[in-house]
């Protein structure tokens, strides 16, 4: 790429305007921490203007700038609605800048809440991951022909996980293992039935392949069956992952003492809705990032396939 | 109890195969009454049209499928399902896809021969990538190599496993023509060597004439509906063989007319005229 390229683009054009919008007298009844905006923009140019440096791929470079294009112009136009010329309720529209603020003041109390909610997801996802695809894959594999276990499936993941809530936390004993159970339930079925499904559309020859290399049982679901059908596994746990943040911050809502949803719910009941919208926000960071690095790892165990 | 009629036992004896195929509920004779030998070191071809079976012989040896009559003897003991003393290279997905091609041979090392360590199943994987042309492929997935470098490292495999017996099903039906040539070719070498060690048995099915000529003892011609042995022929010509040498000579041709009829009137008979073209 040209120094041109790189470096001369629309998106630093877009920064300098939320700059100089900046310049503009503020005429909220509120405190509006323009100072704490402009910082946070300036850091987010001067990590673009780095990533510009390093990055190859001249995609991959546009894809980032008009990114941090997007967002420059949200923050422009969103501090030109709240704290320049105040065209919005202020008590139910923070400027960015009150936002940032906030995030940056509750810094601590978000991470335990981050740390809570991804724990209960984690925990509950692995629990049922580890249950969940051997069981499919054994299923699966020894009925091939059969196809009862799919109709069982179908039937238990039709009811809405959200609905075993009151009923976990009648049987167990802390929200966070009821939120742990539900988020299990939600999960197993999906990812039992891409087990499940995986296993049923293994292509014969591949299996054919195995059995005359004589695996034992034990290495035809465990080197044969489970690599050949992780595809559809790993469509379950997107589906199950996608699910038990839904369901995690909505119990979170209902009768947690930690956790995103509660940070949320707890603070918009206080009319605090500069604390609503930071935790909105970072649940979606959140979110993303989990949803990121779980990718990572299904390419990375898929690199395999072209 | 004596196993053969011949004064030497035969490594794989096929006596009075019959098998049948249900498919749609309705049963089909896929073979009926198939007999032959195949004698230890020797390299035999099944021929016949599409739908005479012979892919399903080879399931049978492979141990995949069961037969409804007959017997399958290997060294005099009857076959019952599959075992590592028979390598399989199959059309397609001889190799898992989410093995590197080192780790798919040295996997097929592991299955077959007990107690080679790991270090050694590398070396070994390493030596017969080399052997088949595959020197640095070592690490790519099936998916990264074209088909003919997939059924080179299938053959690799089916060779480090070290087995007395090979059973090939069309290998290199979906290669393309020219790389099909070069693969012949490759196999014939291998397996012809350099007459220090024993050849291994070999069933190797396939619908190409030549192909059977250049690297077959003996070439089985089955007829379809249901599959039966035609005619069993020998092939004439003298090993180490020579494509180029031997393709344009008269017995060459002779030979391959000969076997053309004997597939080509099996299809005018099923017909019923004799305006097919081959």
């Amino acid at each position: 790429m040209t120094w041109k390229k790189r470096f001369l683009r629309v998106t630093h054009l877009l920064f300098i305007i939320l700059l100089l919008v900046q310049l503009l007298p503020d005429r909220s009844t509120k405190e509006v921490f323009t100072g704490k905006l402009v910082t946070f923009a300036t850091g987010v140019e001067v990590v673009t203007l780095l990533a510009s440096f390093i990055i190859k791929k001249p995609q991959s470079l546009s894809l980032l700038l008009d990114i941090v294009g997007f967002v420059y112009v949200l923050l422009t136009v969103w501090s030109l609605a709240t704290a320049k010329y105040n065209v919005l309720n202020d008590m139910l529209f923070p400027a960015p800048g009150k936002v940032i603020n906030q995030f940056v003041e509750d810094r601590q109390k978000i991470l335990i809440n981050i740390r809570s909610s991804v724990g209960i997801t984690i925990q509950g996802f692995l629990l049922a991951a580890v249950t969940a695809i051997p069981l499919g894959l054994f299923i699966g594999w020894s009925a091939r022909v059969g196809g009862a276990a799919t109709y069982i499936t179908k039937f238990f993941s039709s009811i809405p996980p959200i609905v075993y809530i009151p009923y976990g936390i009648a049987l167990l004993p802390t929200f966070r293992s009821v939120s742990v159970f539900v988020i299990f339930l939600a999960t197993f079925w999906p990812v039992f039935a891409g087990t499940m499904s995986g296993v049923l559309g293994v292509d014969k020859k591949i299996i054919d392949s195995a059995k005359v290399l004589n695996v034992s049982k034990p290495e035809m679901l465990f080197s044969v069956i489970l690599p050949a059908s992780l595809q559809q596994i790993f469509l379950g746990c997107n589906q199950g992952l996608s699910v038990s943040f839904i369901l995690l911050t909505s119990a979170e809502m209902i009768g947690a003492r930690d956790g995103m949803g509660y940070y949320v719910k707890y603070y918009s009941d206080f009319g605090d809705y500069t604390r609503t919208i930071t935790g909105l926000l970072v649940i979606g960071f959140v979110v993303i990032a989990v949803t990121f690095l779980f990718n990572k790892l299904q390419n990375y165990l898929l690199r395999w396939k072209r | 109890m004596s196993t053969s009629n011949t004064a030497v036992a035969n490594k794989i004896e096929i006596k009075n195969l019959t098998v049948n195929y249900t498919e749609n509920r309705k049963s089909f004779n896929a073979l009926n009454d198939v007999s032959f030998g195949v004698g230890r070191g020797e390299f035999v071809s099944v021929i016949g049209a599409s739908g005479c079976g012979k892919s399903t012989l080879l399931s049978v040896l492979e141990g995949l499928y069961s037969p409804a009559g007959g017997t399958v003897q290997i060294d005099g003991k009857e076959l019952h399902g599959t075992g590592t003393e028979r390598g399989v290279v199959f059309q397609h997905y001889s190799l898992f896809p989410w093995m590197t091609t080192r780790k798919n041979i040295e996997f097929g090392i592991k299955q077959a021969r007990h107690g080679v360590k790991r270090s050694e199943r590398t070396r070994i994987a390493d030596e017969f990538l080399h052997k088949v042309g595959l020197d640095g492929f070592g690490s790519k997935y099936p998916s990264q190599l074209s088909g003919g470098m997939q059924q080179r490292a299938a053959i690799a495999r089916a060779l480090a496993m070290d087995t007395e017996i090979l059973l090939m099903d069309e290998p290199f039906s979906a290669i393309d023509a020219k790389n099909r040539v070069v693969l012949q070719e490759l196999l014939l070498s291998l397996w012809e060597g350099d007459g220090k060690e024993e050849r291994k048995t070999v069933v190797f099915v396939t619908h190409d004439i030549d192909e059977a000529i250049l690297l077959s003892d003996k070439i089985v011609v089955l007829t379809a509906h249901p599959g039966t042995v035609n005619e069993i022929v020998q092939v004439p010509f003298e090993r180490p063989r020579n494509r180029s040498a031997l393709v344009g000579t008269e017995e060459y041709g002779k030979f391959r007319n000969r076997l053309l009829g004997l597939l080509y009137n099996d299809i005018r008979e099923r017909i019923g005229g004799d305006e097919v073209v081959l």
